[in-house]
């Protein structure tokens, strides 16, 4: 990797209004804001002008109601990434753009044509985070009682991947794929597209799987990961052992990058930023913390007493997600003799169990060479912990502390995604 | 009289990045009332672009800040859900002013390229596109228009009594819902359709595109007509316009471009910049069959 590219990548995590559930309350927030093109072409310039790798967006394919109950104080909807990308592409230049595309729910010609527009309309800056899904309900909207079994869809997700490659390199120009990556188990495909091609020819691939399963899956095809580390002990263990699997599938392990999670909230002072912590959780009522567990186990808990503790057979007899799941997931504030208004407020604390990190600018900058000096990851996948504030501290105080320490660059060194890698990836 | 146009890119070209921002520029000098993410094919029929246009959309429509935009999709190749989810995000991030047009065209190629489950006997094509536009539209109507609350002080972000599961069962397309997208600013994103593509669909359109006979058939009853001509037929369109046989033109050809910029200088925009495409043509917010407050 080039020293001018640096050695500390950053990619923006975003989703409507942060990473903490009830941060839409917050009186700086602009919740409706999100339904506006300026709100998005704001954050994208603002992300570009920090020299971010790249901006991600999650995206889910499931209502996002539990047992048929829709939650009334969560902020969703989460719009559509695709929609949210391509708008971000008409007001940047460089900083890559990664939209999360189920590799269950799609067909291969409709997701290599949706990526060869987003590398059009960016000239060369798409991404693809290939996600697989896991949520039960989503079978429903596609028509299907149930989901794919687990392996059964890494292994639709590897012949999608390598399917959708062979429409990328056609319409580059590339000899023809070979056959079975058009025709085995899973697709029977006559032809290609005639979509356009573009700089990097095909989106950049990202993966999240954290089951070996899923990290079988990223060693042998993504060029960037990420995942949860709530410590360097953690992160460098995930980085080991992705690598290990890398070497043992004949690929270099440095033509990755590990990007593990981290929420933030910043402050002038230590304590300025604990403070907004707290009022970032209490932000979130019990009401509200209640509605995201359930829809963490597809069961109406607002129907339940929040002063009584959960009452495991009657949610595990008609609960969304496996039983067997949910039940390990509760069982624990069952033992500890919690409320159900105790285990769903403690539950909010920690979405999605990243790291969170609270405190100042140059308190955030140490921690992040020190994992990066440490060998614990590449970089960070950064979610503000509520937008856009705490995106604009982190740009305005944080990535130029990074980029005096020659940890972040000052400039791009190329206009693709993937030449902000530095990876040097060759297909 | 109502100025429409395709766009796309060209084939195999190394510049068609800077081709497709400039042909945006001039459409948009032009003031297009409709521009329609497509192409046409040898006999005029109008087919999905090369670009996958639903991803284009909400990037040309920073260039193309104030028409009606349209994505032509495959309607018997995308997935309700899909279309849905993004068309909703389409619709917000434009103001309202997104369209979708639900094509047959190009069928083989995407038979092709979508593989053996999507081949479908001729007979069943007008089926599958009307339970295509269905499904989708039941997932628009998960949720009520006035769902969205956001009231920080009371913590209420959305009424849930106003988003349900739609559950909805087609002969082709099954969705349960709710969609994880808000209803539209449109209520549903405007419904746009090729005469020579379809006809005989049980679904009206809000936008009707065809010759001067299709358009006075049952086919495009309440719908904006717009008459499909080339430079060689114009000023015989323009007549048929001026007789209230239609409302615009849909500007065909290799030299649209050039025609469209040419009648702009005779013909005044009638549609008004700003408000949503269904206000623009005086059509009315589409009714939502599972609203608990519907009023028949």
């Amino acid at each position: 990797m080039s020293r001018e590219n640096g050695r500390l990548h950053l990619w923006a995590f975003l989703q409507g209004i942060g990473f903490f559930p009830g941060g839409w309350r917050d009186a700086k927030a602009t919740p409706g804001a999100v339904f506006h093109r300026a709100y998005y072409e704001r954050v994208a310039r603002m992300v570009e002008d920090a020299r971010f790798d790249a901006i991600v967006f999650g995206d889910q394919l499931q209502g996002r109601d539990a047992a048929g109950r829709t939650p009334g104080r969560l902020a969703i909807p989460t719009l559509d990434p695709f929609t949210l990308l391509s708008v971000m592409a008409g007001v940047t230049s460089r900083v890559g753009l990664v939209a999360t595309v189920s590799t269950t729910y799609n067909e291969p010609a409709e997701v290599a044509a949706k990526f060869a527009a987003l590398n059009f309309v960016s000239e060369g800056r798409a991404g693809w985070n290939i996600v697989t899904t896991a949520h039960p309900n989503s079978a429903w909207n596609f028509g299907e009682p149930e989901l794919l079994e687990k392996s059964a869809r890494y292994i639709r997700a590897q012949a999608f991947v390598d399917a959708a490659d062979a429409f990328w390199r056609a319409a580059a120009g590339s000899p023809m794929a070979t056959a079975e990556a058009l025709r085995n188990q899973w697709f029977q495909i006559d032809g290609t597209l005639d979509f356009p091609t573009s700089p990097q020819y095909r989106p950049v691939l990202v993966q999240a799987g954290q089951s070996p399963d899923g990290r079988h899956f990223a060693a042998k095809s993504a060029e960037a990961i990420f995942c949860p580390a709530p410590t360097i002990d953690a992160g460098r263990a995930f980085r080991d052992d992705i690598h290990e699997r890398a070497r043992a599938l004949g690929r270099d392990p440095t033509k990755m990058l590990i990007m593990p999670g981290l929420a933030f909230i910043l402050g002038d002072t230590e304590e300025e930023a604990q403070r907004k912590h707290r009022h970032m959780l209490e932000l979130a009522d019990d009401q509200l913390c209640i509605e995201y567990l359930s829809e963490s186990i597809g069961f109406d808990l607002t129907r339940l007493p929040a002063d009584k503790p959960f009452p495991l057979d009657e949610i595990c007899a008609t609960c969304e997600f496996p039983p067997a799941d949910v039940r390990r997931m509760l069982t624990p504030a069952v033992e500890a003799g919690q409320t159900i208004a105790e285990a769903c407020r403690d539950y909010a604390r920690k979405p999605r169990g990243h790291a969170i990190f609270v405190g100042t600018a140059e308190q955030m900058a140490d921690r992040m060479e020190t994992w990066i000096d440490a060998g614990a990851c590449d970089g960070f996948t950064l979610q503000p912990g509520f937008m856009p504030s705490e995106l604009e501290l982190f740009c305005a105080h944080v990535a130029p502390l990074l980029q005096a320490r020659g940890l972040l660059r000052r400039e791009y060194q190329g206009p693709t995604l993937r030449d902000h890698l530095g990876c040097d990836f060759q297909a | 009289m109502y100025l429409s146009i395709s766009i796309d890119v060209p084939a195999r070209d190394g510049t068609a990045f800077a081709q497709l921002g400039r042909l945006a520029d001039r459409v948009e000098g032009a003031a297009a009332d409709f521009v329609l993410l497509a192409r046409a094919n040898d006999g005029g029929a109008l087919e999905p672009g090369r670009l996958e246009a639903v991803v284009t959309l909400p990037w040309i429509t920073r260039r193309l800040a104030t028409p009606v935009v349209v994505a032509a999709l495959p309607a018997l190749h995308s997935v309700p859900f899909h279309i849905a989810r993004a068309l909703s995000a389409a619709d917000f991030l434009t103001g309202g002013r997104a369209g979708w047009m639900p094509l047959l065209g190009g069928g083989a190629r995407f038979d092709a390229a979508y593989g053996d489950v999507y081949h479908l006997p001729s007979a069943d094509a007008v089926a599958k596109h009307d339970d295509f536009i269905r499904a989708t539209r039941a997932l628009w109507d998960s949720w009520d228009q006035d769902a969205l609350i956001i009231d920080k002080a009371s913590g209420a972000y959305l009424d849930s009594a106003k988003v349900r599961r739609v559950d909805y069962r087609g002969p082709f397309f099954k969705t349960m819902g709710p969609l994880n997208a808000a209803r539209p600013p449109q209520g549903h994103p405007l419904l746009v359709r090729d005469l020579d593509d379809v006809a005989g669909s049980a679904i009206p359109a809000d936008v009707v595109l065809g010759g001067v006979d299709q358009v006075a058939g049952g086919d495009a009853r309440g719908a904006v007509r717009l008459l499909k001509t080339t430079a060689a037929t114009v000023a015989q369109a323009e007549a048929l316009v001026r007789e209230g046989r239609a409302e615009g033109l849909h500007l065909m050809g290799a030299d649209a471009i050039d025609l469209l910029e040419a009648l702009r200088l005779r013909h005044a925009r009638r549609s008004a910049p700003g408000a949503t495409a269904r206000a623009r043509l005086g059509l009315d917010m589409p009714a939502n069959p599972y609203s608990k407050k519907v009023t028949a």
